[in-house]
Parts: C-alpha cells; structure tokens; sequence
C-alpha cells in the first residue's frame, strides 16, 4: 500500500493543454474519487499516473520514489478500464493470471491468487468461461479481479461503473465500497458521476478545465463549496443560483436584483461593512428553498409561481418563477397546488452560499 | 468509321443481352401467373418447344427429334410450376431468374460438361468422330487413373507437380502473410506520410496481373533485367561475395520456379497487407493498455493480443490466398513463356491448361480439373473447419 503525490502535473498534446499544474496527495489506504466533467483531464490524470501517457511537466511520485520515467508494469498499480479491456480470447482465469503468467511466477502461487480473488469476487464458478459469455456486471467484476490478483500498491479504476445500467451500477457501487472495506488498499477513482464520487469516496477532488477545484471530504464539498463549480457540480439536483448585488441599508446587508430583495443575516457573511457595493452570487440549494409548511414561520417572504411540479414518489421537485428567475425547490410529497398558482417561498440562510461574482469564489463563512 | 462499327456491335450486344433476359422473364412470366388457367398447358407445349426450334436452328437443323425433346423439357417445366410452385413468391423469383439462369449457363452447364467428360475419352484423334456422329467413346475411371499415372506434360509427373504446388502454394501465402504482417504493423503506427505509403504498397495488387507480371519478368532477363544488373554490381564491389557464389544468375531458363515465386509473393503482399491492417485497426487500444501494465513486452503483446484478435480476419483470408495461388496459372504461365515453355516452373493448373491447350487432351485433362478441385475442396473444408472451432472458442 502507498502513497501518491502529483506535484504540479502539466499535460499538453501538441499546443493542447489538458492538465495545468495539479497538486494532489494522496495518503496511504485512502479512496480517493476524481471528479469533473467530460474533457476536464481526470482520465489523463489517471493514465499519466498508470504510465499510458507521458508526463509533459511536474513529477508523480508513488511511495515517494519518483515515476516519471517508469515503465507502467513496474510502478505496482493496477487499473480497471472502462470497457474492462478483458483479452477477449482467453478465459476468465487466464485473463486474470495474465500477469503473474507473463512474470513466470510459481504455478501454486498463481493459482492461489487467482482463487483468492475469484472468492472475494464471487466468480469461482466462471473461470473456465469465456469474457463474451459474461454479462456486464460479471466482465466487471473479472476486470477487477485481474487487479487484486497482482496485489499493486494502488487500485486505479477508470469510470468503471458507467458502461452498466442504473440499477446494476447501485449494485457495483456497493461491491466497490464493501472491496474497499476488505482490501483497504489506496484507490484512485475517475468517474464523471457526482453521486459515485459522493458514495463511495474518502476524499474528492473535483477537476475543471485542467485545474483541480477543489480537494476535501464528501461532506466538504458539499457544505462548503470553494466555488461555483464546485457548488454548481456537487449535488443533486443542481443548486439554484441567484446574482445580485449586496449593499447596507442601515445595519443590514441587502442582497438586491430586479426580482428578488433578501436580507443576508450576519452569520453568513461576517464583517458585513466591507461587502457594501460587492456584486455576487447566491446559490441555494433546492432542499433549502422552503415552501409551503416549511417556510411559515420565515421573514423575507419571496413570490412566485408554480410552474412544473415533478413528483420523485417521495420528494417533490417545484420549478417557481420568481420574476425572471427560475427557482427549484425540493420539498415532501405531496405539494397540492397545481401549476399556475402562486406560491411564497423562502430561504434557509444557514445553508446559503455567497460566491464573488468576478472570481466565483466563496466569500461566506 | 472503326469506331462506329464497334460501338454498333456494342450496342447490338447489349440489346441482344435485354432481349435475351426479356424473353426469359417473359417465359418465366407466363408459368407463373396462369399456372391455374385451363389453356395453360396446351398454349405452353404448343408455343415453347417452337420457339426453341427457332432459336436453335442456326447451331443445328431442326429435327423431329429435337422437337420431341424441347417438348418433353417444357412439359417437366410447366408441370413443375402448376403442381409445385404453384405462382408463389413470383415476384422474388422473377427477379432472380436472370442471375439463376446465368449461373447455370456459366457455371452449371460447364462443370455438368466436364464431368461427362472426364467419363469419355475426348482427343485430338477423336474429336473428328465426335463432330461427324456426336458419339465419344465411353471409357468409365480410366481418365482418372491416367491422372494419377501418366504424366500430363512430357516428364513430370502427377505427384511431382502436386508437391510442387503445395510447395509453391506454402512458400507463397507463408511470405504473403509474413510481409503484410510486418507492413500492416509499420503502417498502423502513427507515421508521417502514411496515406502515401499505404497508396504505394497497394499498387502491385491494383495493377492488371499481367502488365504487373511481365514487367516483373523483364527485370529478371538475364542480362538486362534490373536484378542481374544489381547482383553483378554487388559481385564486382564485394569480391568475398562473389567468392561465395553471388553473382547474376539465368533466373528464366535455371531458376523459373524460384522467379515465378518471387514475383507471386511481391503480387500477392498487399492484398494481405490491407486485410491485416484491417484487422489491427479494430483492436481496442485498452487492451494494449493493460497489456502494458501487465508487463508484457513488444513480442509478447504481438503474440498473446495481436496475433490472437487478428486471427477472424486473418483466417478467411489465408483460406482465400491459399486458393488463388493453389490455382494461380496467371504468373506461371506469363513468367516461363506460354506454350511450349519449360516444365520446370509447372504446377497443376499450369500443366492442366497445357495438356487441355497444348497437347489436346480434353476428357484427361476434366478428370484431371475434377481431381484438382477435389483437392482444393478438402484444402478450403479443413481450413473453413479450423476457423469454425477457433470461433467456437472466443
């Protein structure tokens, strides 16, 4: 088991650059999930750190020792593809001793392995059998058995989950985090998927554009987003955004645009006097836009009108108009109003998060 | 004026051509839409048989015989079609008939006459007995047994010429897939000018075989060909060489199997070559990736990934190359000189076509033909097999 540390990792394909500078360590037994957006660079993160692809600038070092110049079999990592890369021509058991077969390693030792991991795995009954005569799930459950066969010092999994239906991804998704549980090996996780990397990570770190957003714990990230990325990304369903312009009438901070006038309490921005005149961005998540019930007893009733209501079974999602803006707010099951009709609504202010406008950074406590 | 009169026969072809295919779809017509109809019959035997008196006068004079025989023919067909087909799927049949009807002019009739043949004993001295009475002596397996114990040429024998192209055969199609294996594997890497190469490797096989071939075989003239020019240099700039025996060589009269061979391989690499690049572009790169961190090196990627998935593409392929060069007369003929040649470059098809052409031994040489496509048969049957099992397996 190991550690992993990208110092100032730059990627560029021919005048493209893909990564800019990324610094992220990662401690010894960690899960750790990358996160971002198609085209954000976490896939080239990853098979930088596998040795698929080669370092433009800055330095990956694995246990400390420097990777740069290692060939991929020799860095002790292991990677689950994303469309499992199983060899199509050898059977499950061959796929999975492939490895340790190509090393020469003891025929006893390779067999022990492979019948280790096909146990935590549950895959003894196909090991004779062919990867086309798997289901999705099964292909899988091999590709990461080929993994654990070689005992690496860090897991590498690339999106493994997203080319398996919903339901069978809940599934893996638990497999995973109960592998994890057993193994408690470093893992490095690439998905796209917020709600995999809200699931199962120990610490995310949330890339865009080639430059890391964000590292912290789910929770983290969640509470207390470091930007509008960040807090546009994490979540579901995405949190509503409001900008304005923040400005003191009398003790108070107002947040005002042409729809909407808030009083923003002080425990959300302290030292209220330096934001006086501060263009801004709030965002608000739709669980903290209270409606009907929720919102009786709140000051700074704001008006709308109900425009769509989707019913989850459960929850209720509610897109309000407020003016020109469109606001989502989810609240219990039923909300018996029909479409149309006009609604109050307000906020929770302790949830709220204030953004910079020009820099999109959080400026709230 | 030239000109005119070609296009004229052309034209007059084509229009041959259609009218030909119309009547048959007429024909065809007729048996299927009024099958049921009670004139049917007797409009059908009073109408076909005629017309194909007609159309046949001008190759022989009709007959009272051949009358009875076309309507003997019609009636089979036309009960065929009121009890059997019974107008069904008309349209479907209607627009294969012209596609059957060739095949079986080209294809059928042809084979059907040369297993009679092989039966009979056709020559030089009996051909004039078959023109005046239409009879050819009966002579039941003693063609095939001739096959297998005289020899078809002057000296060779059957069993010299079959090693000979199973040699000629193996040593083709193994330098076939060894030289486009290796130029698939140089053209798949990511390399400057790629389109350009690619084009240029393809030309030999794009080229008509014959212009291809006979250039090849001035460049192995003895004294002029590029070859010989080449080697003498090299002989005179490396004296040590020459010691060693290199040096220009009669490739035409000394080595004519060994030349043909050469020649047939440099023909026969592109096709392989863009077969197996064919194949290696649909690898998945994820497996090369793994493999990688797997650890295994170039050769073992080659031998445990590559070779394993090209292998559905490779097989069918081989089974083709193996065919065309068992039956490849084309090279052989043009490189050793048509008729009257040296025997020492023949292989089956080339003796069969001389002892058909040269030395006029027809019914011998259709027993001969049906031995050698009994021969390929069993060649494509195993391998065809071989990659069904293979299949089965992945």
């Amino acid at each position: 088991m190991a550690s992993v540390q990208f110092k100032g990792i730059i990627k560029k394909f021919k005048d493209n650059t893909v990564l800019n500078g990324v610094d992220v360590d990662i401690k010894d037994h960690e899960f750790v999930v990358i996160v971002g957006p198609s085209g954000c660079g976490k896939t080239t993160l990853l098979r930088m750190l596998a040795g698929l692809e080669d370092v433009t600038g800055g330095d990956i070092l694995i246990d400390g020792l420097r990777v740069n110049d290692l060939h991929p079999s020799k860095r002790q990592i292991a990677m689950v593809f994303q469309d499992y890369a199983l060899y199509p021509h050898m059977t499950v058991e061959e796929n999975m001793s492939f490895a340790l077969r190509l090393r020469k390693t003891d025929k006893g030792e390779i067999d022990a392995r492979v019948s280790e991991a096909a146990s935590i795995l549950q895959l003894q009954k196909f090991l004779k059998r062919m990867p086309k005569q798997l289901s999705g799930g099964q292909r899988q459950r091999v590709a990461i058995g080929r993994a654990i066969v070689r005992k690496p010092k860090v897991f590498l999994f690339d999106e493994p989950l997203s080319n398996l239906d919903a339901k069978l991804r809940e599934e893996m998704r638990v497999e995973i985090a109960k592998l994890y549980q057993r193994l408690n090996a470093t893992i490095i996780y690439v998905t796209h998927d917020q709600v995999e990397a809200m699931t199962l990570a120990g610490r995310i770190v949330i890339m865009n554009k080639g430059i890391v957003q964000q590292v912290g714990s789910p929770i983290e990230v969640y509470r207390k987003p470091a930007n509008l990325f960040v807090a546009g990304f994490i979540g579901s369903p995405t949190m509503n955004f409001m900008h304005g312009r923040l400005s003191l009438e009398g003790e108070k901070l107002v947040f005002s645009n042409a729809d909407i006038k808030l009083t923003v309490p002080p425990y959300l921005l302290s030292d209220q006097k330096k934001h006086d005149g501060r263009e801004v961005t709030l965002g608000v998540r739709p669980d903290d836009v209270l409606v009907g019930r929720d919102g009786q007893d709140c000051s700074d009733k704001v008006d709308g009108v109900l425009e769509v209501c989707e019913l989850l079974g459960h929850r209720e999602n509610l897109y309000i108009n407020v003016g020109g803006m469109r606001l989502l707010a989810t609240v219990e099951a039923f909300f018996n109003r029909s479409p149309g009709s006009a609604v109050q609504l307000c906020f929770n202010y302790r949830n709220m998060h204030v953004f910079d406008k020009a820099t999109e950074k959080r400026i709230s406590d | 004026m030239e000109i005119l009169r070609s296009l004229y026969e052309v034209v007059w072809f084509i229009v041959l051509i259609a009218l030909g295919v119309g009547a048959l779809e007429g024909y065809f017509y007729y048996h299927f839409k009024f099958h049921d109809r009670r004139w049917f019959f007797p409009a059908a035997l009073a109408a076909f048989p005629l017309a194909a008196l007609a159309v046949s006068a001008p190759l022989s004079a009709p007959s009272f015989a051949h009358w009875l025989w076309f309507l003997g023919a019609e009636a089979v067909v036309a009960a065929a079609f009121r009890w059997i087909v019974r107008g069904r799927h008309t349209l479907p049949y209607l627009l294969l008939a012209p596609a059957f009807v060739g095949l079986a002019l080209l294809l059928v009739y042809p084979f059907v006459f040369e297993f009679y043949l092989s039966f009979h004993d056709l020559k030089l001295t009996t051909i004039m007995m078959w023109k005046n009475t239409g009879r050819i002596p009966f002579v039941g397996l003693d063609q095939y047994i001739k096959v297998f114990t005289t020899s078809p040429l002057s000296e060779v024998t059957f069993w010299a010429l079959l090693g000979r192209t199973l040699l000629w055969t193996f040593t083709n199609v193994f330098f076939h897939v060894l030289g486009g294996f290796a130029l698939a594997l140089l053209l798949n890497n990511s390399i400057r000018f790629k389109g350009v190469y690619r084009t240029l490797l393809v030309i030999p096989w794009a080229m008509p075989q014959v212009v291809a071939v006979l250039a090849m075989r001035g460049e192995f003239h003895a004294t002029n060909g590029f070859v010989n020019i080449v080697l003498g240099k090299i002989a005179a700039a490396f004296p040590f060489l020459a010691h060693l025996g290199v040096g220009p060589v009669q490739w035409l009269s000394d080595w004519p199997l060994t030349t043909c061979t050469i020649i047939n391989i440099w023909l026969g690499i592109p096709f392989m070559m863009v077969v197996i690049l064919g194949g290696l572009q649909s690898i998945s790169s994820s497996y090369y990736d793994a493999a990688d961190i797997d650890g295994a090196t170039y050769f073992q990627k080659l031998r445990f990934i590559t070779l394993p998935l090209i292998r559905p593409v490779l097989m069918p392929a081989v089974t083709l190359g193996t065919v065309w060069t068992f039956n490849n007369i084309n090279v052989i003929y043009l490189v050793t000189g048509q008729a009257g040649g040296t025997e020492q470059a023949d292989i089956l098809v080339s003796a069969l076509y001389k002892a058909a052409f040269t030395y006029n031994r027809y019914s011998y040489s259709a027993a001969f033909a049906i031995v050698v496509f009994a021969l390929l048969f069993f060649i494509s049957v195993t391998y065809l097999h071989g990659f069904d099992a293979a299949k089965e397996e992945r």
